[in-house]
């Protein structure tokens, strides 16, 4: 009788942990089964090397070759094929990674993880994220390549989930205890209202808002100005090197109170999209591209370089891929998995790369409503207009509601009450756009011009496309919609949203878009500063531009050679040297000179300076100064901008607020400037006393946290890394402290977390055949275990970059190089 | 048939079952193992044909691809050494496979039993 009551008990609960997730365990009869199981799944990862299988809708068979890099070679009769076949392929490697990203833009990951994602559901429905989606898909001609590919695509993704089999399924899904949801034409467009937040959302007001509430209006006005004060620009103004509009600074002044009462509405805002912005500790959401002319070029022709810096991530944020359809297309690149097409790459004639513009396309409207608790009308020159309400549910993995949210949209965008003001928002992302197509365009150009023209209505977010083709041709154009605002112009204020006369008036036409093509000095370059010279094109384009150091550098690079390689322009994406140290070692150095010379000995100071001045300013992973550098650096300005400081708060959002770095070299050239003063003390500070007190500070944290000079503590690889994590920010699937060469404000820049970076880096030489290399870091398939998951990192890591294969047809491809052929027929409908 | 022959049939069994059908299919066969079995140890044995069954799929598995990959990241997130990870594989059969041959046989007793009885 014992025993039956065990085995019955026992029966039971092994049942119950086969069928149902306890705590942080999955079901584990699925996970454990070992045929069709997390372990088969390991097993399925290997391509065997021939494969068939069936799409339904395809119109004739599409040929899939497979290379050693696991890229896809996609040969396809037409288009629409084309992109099922895509659609197949990267749901068999990144399905978990779509659907997640998707998720996240959508707002309903707690459907998977429950309440405690519900924070980060909730912001991007309420930001308007799924509005936004919604609204463009309805927007759609049904007839347009853009939204023929997406419907094709979803038949793609749709067919690889009917047809897979268990052990196919992603062992994160096992993990989740979920199973992967029908793929949507929607899907897609969530996926880039998601990337438009990461990159176009670049309102810089917040900071200079929280200033004047701190130092007043006119102090805030120079510290966050409209305009770089270094003007290295993305459309050459001619001057051949960096001009610096450097002027004295303002004194701090009164607090302007009207400010500090808007800060607390847009610092609530900002709170929940700080994460997509740039910060000054160099984990920048930036970017790199140039080109070279013939005349520039050893081989006489012009070579194109690109490295996009994202969030990175495993899976990788991109996929590579070639299409062909025979005489139609031929393309090759990267494209995001979730979206048709190529985004960034070539195509037999043209490369093409972007960086992000950060122009500022969006604003904000204190609006007068009718009910401060819950709104239905908003006023608008006199007249009550209907608020449209959305309700939002946010369910949990068993379908049950666990929050319900209203939110409100007025003509101009989402409406949310902040700080007791109900604000609207109003962002070119949101406006009717096909994105898509443009992109989808761009492989059918044939030179520079086509390119251009393709690009031509393109919205948001805003890029500075380059482009270079066989001819020679290179082009650049800052392209996207920028506002055109009534009065003054300016973005980076907050309007009177009772009144239309503080609408956008119209947008900036593409012929005064900032653009440059075949410029004299042989080569155009761009890293996210101010595309055009104020000088030369006054139009605002948004404000407090990223400090150009990034810009320099590589304009400094490209000056210096006339003969520039492919090899070359590999090595110049990991550059490891700096502008920003160029600027400020010096500063540094003659400060405590001068102060040794003025008879103040100080045996701390001496040693950092001599240590500081050994470096070669160069950020290697063996350097032994560069933390030094970096110490000191980290100091500077949370001493220097003492007065933007509220309390005691010098944490990495503090420096969050603080002005570019470019203004604290600006301030160095008035040396007794009330801004150095340290208020928190009663003795009155100037300029080197603040930069031979933040050497010493760095110096002696340096000793204290990392051991005595010279030791290992102080090696640039141990203090700088690269962390790539997994989505779901599982150690086990992420790899975590890579060292890279490179550091703040450096072309490959290496930030304090280490999650952002070169996404992917590519060099284009348009000879008379397009050669093409490329890396980024990850790997192709999505599933942890794969060889194919992180295959690329130690190369990326280095600075390698891997020849890019571009067969004409099947037949050019070296079989030695193919690990799977895959051949697609067309199938039943369901 | 002899006794090593007819376990060896018990645990290709378990194998083919889970393979075509899915891990639940595992107290299923050892429920009817049980049933069908004269043995004392049918339900001891019946565990052990049901790991060596699965420890067989696994070795399959390990032959076409980086199991042990798999098996070192399974680990790392849930917090296990990558041991447990795989006796939990082989046990989570057994457990199965022991529970039911030793439940299912006794509860058909007891019901014939109770028939034989019932006077009604």
């Amino acid at each position: 009788m014992i025993r039956r009551v065990i085995a019955a008990i026992v029966l039971a609960a092994s049942l119950w942990s086969g069928f149902r997730s306890s705590g942080p365990l999955p079901p584990l009869g699925p996970l454990l089964d070992p045929a069709n199981g997390a372990w088969a799944g390991a097993a399925a990862l290997n391509f065997p090397a021939r494969q068939a299988a069936t799409i339904p809708g395809l119109d004739a068979i599409v040929n899939v070759s497979i290379d050693d890099r696991g890229v896809p070679h996609i040969f396809a009769s037409n288009e629409t094929d084309a992109y099922r076949a895509l659609g197949f392929l990267v749901a068999r490697d990144r399905l978990f990674q779509m659907e997640t990203q998707t998720r996240a833009a959508a707002g309903t990951l707690t459907e998977w993880a429950g309440s405690r994602v519900l924070g980060a559901d909730r912001e991007s429905r309420s930001i308007g994220l799924v509005w936004g989606a919604e609204k463009k898909l309805a927007s759609y001609d049904t007839a347009s390549p853009g939204y023929r590919s997406f419907l094709a695509y979803a038949e793609g993704v749709n067919a690889w989930i009917a047809q897979m089999r268990p052990r196919d399924l992603p062992v994160e899904y096992r993990l989740l205890n979920a199973r992967p949801q029908e793929w949507k034409p929607i899907h897609s467009l969530y996926f880039l209202s998601r990337m438009s937040l990461t990159l176009g959302l670049n309102d810089a007001s917040m900071k200079r808002f929280r200033a004047q509430g701190l130092v007043g209006t006119a102090a805030a006005d120079a510290l966050f100005p409209v305009n770089s004060t270094i003007q290295e620009p993305i459309q050459p103004n001619g001057s051949g090197s960096p001009r610096y509009d450097f002027t004295e600074l303002p004194p701090p002044g009164l607090p302007q109170k009207s400010a500090t009462a808007i800060l607390g509405a847009r610092a609530e805002l900002y709170a929940l999209i700080e994460k997509g912005m740039r910060t000054e500790s160099g984990d920048a959401l930036g970017s790199n591209n140039w080109a070279v002319s013939p005349s520039r070029s050893a081989t006489g022709h012009a070579i194109l370089a690109g490295d996009p810096h994202l969030d990175l991530t495993l899976p990788s944020v991109w996929y590579e891929m070639h299409i062909v359809v025979p005489g139609k297309l031929d393309v090759a690149g990267v494209g995001f998995p979730g979206v048709p097409g190529v985004v960034i790459g070539f195509n037999r004639d043209v490369a093409w790369t972007f960086t992000n513009t950060g122009s500022d396309i969006s604003d904000f409207y204190t609006e007068t409503v009718n009910d401060t608790i819950s709104p239905a009308r908003y006023m608008l020159d006199g007249k009550w207009r209907n608020v449209e309400r959305r309700i939002e549910i946010y369910r949990n993995p068993d379908g049950d509601a666990i929050a319900t949210d209203t939110l409100y949209f007025t003509h101009r965008g989402p409406l949310r009450k902040l700080a007791g003001r109900w604000l609207s928002m109003r962002w070119a992302a949101y406006e009717k756009s096909h994105e898509p197509d443009n992109f989808m365009a761009l492989g059918y150009t044939r030179n520079v011009s086509q390119w251009l023209d393709a690009m031509r209505d393109y919205v948001a977010p805003a890029q500075n496309g380059l482009v270079a083709d066989r001819a020679g041709n290179i082009a650049i154009r800052s392209t996207g919609k920028y506002p055109l605002r009534p009065g003054d112009g300016r973005g980076d204020v907050v309007r009177d949203g009772s009144t239309s006369a503080s609408d956008w008036i119209g947008a900036l036409p593409v012929e005064r878009y900032p653009f440059s093509m075949n410029p004299a000095q042989g080569f155009l370059a761009s890293a996210n500063q101010q595309p055009v010279d104020p000088a030369q094109n006054p139009s605002y384009m948004g404000s407090d531009w990223v400090s150009p150091w990034r810009a320099m550098r590589i304009n400094s690079l490209l000056r210096s050679t006339t003969k520039v390689t492919p090899d070359d322009m590999r090595r110049f994406q990991t550059d490891p040297g700096s502008a920003r140290a160029d600027a400020f070692v010096p500063l540094f150095l003659a400060a405590a000179a001068r102060s040794d010379s003025a008879g103040r000995p100080d045996s701390v100071l001496r040693v950092a300076a001599r240590l500081l001045g050994a470096w070669d300013r160069r950020y290697v992973r063996e350097s032994r100064h560069a933390a030094l550098f970096e110490a000191a650096m980290y100091e500077l300005p949370r001493r220097t901008w003492d007065e933007l400081i509220e309390g005691d708060d010098t944490t990495a959002r503090a420096a969050f607020q603080m002005p570019e770095g470019q203004m604290l070299l600006q301030l160095s050239e008035s040396p007794r400037s009330v801004w150095w003063d340290d208020r928190r003390t009663r003795a009155r500070e100037t300029r080197d006393d603040v930069l031979i007190a933040s050497l010493k500070a760095g110096y002696e944290k340096l000793v204290k946290e990392k051991g005595a000079p010279g030791s290992d503590g102080w090696l640039w690889s141990r203090n700088r890394h690269a962390n790539i994590h997994h989505l779901l920010r599982m150690p086990a699937f992420s790899s975590m402290k890579i060292p890279v060469q490179g550091g703040p404000s450096t072309l490959s820049p290496s930030g304090g977390s280490g999650s952002q970076g070169a996404s992917w880096r590519m060099v284009v030489h348009l000879g008379p055949e397009i050669r093409a290399w490329a890396v980024y870091p990850g790997g192709q398939s999505g599933a942890p275990a794969s060889p194919r998951y992180r295959d690329r990192l130690s190369r990326w890591a280095t600075g390698a970059l891997e020849p890019v294969l571009f067969p004409k047809d099947t037949a050019a491809l070296d079989p030695k190089r193919i690990i799977s052929r895959l051949v697609l027929t067309p199938g039943k409908s369901r | 048939m002899n006794s090593f022959l007819k376990h060896l049939l018990l645990a290709e069994g378990f194998a083919v079952t889970t393979f075509g059908l899915g891990w639940w299919s595992v107290p299923v066969v050892a429920a009817l193992w049980g049933m069908a079995s004269a043995d004392r140890f049918r339900a001891r044995n019946a565990a052990f044909c049901a790991a060596v069954g699965w420890a067989t799929l696994l070795l399959i598995d390990a032959a076409r691809g980086p199991v042990a990959v798999m098996a070192s990241q399974l680990a790392g997130v849930m917090h296990l050494p990558v041991s447990v990870l795989y006796l939990a594989t082989l046990i989570f059969p057994a457990i199965l496979a022991w529970s039911a041959a030793a439940l299912v046989p006794s509860l058909t007793r007891y019901r014939r039993k109770a028939v034989i009885t019932d006077p009604g």
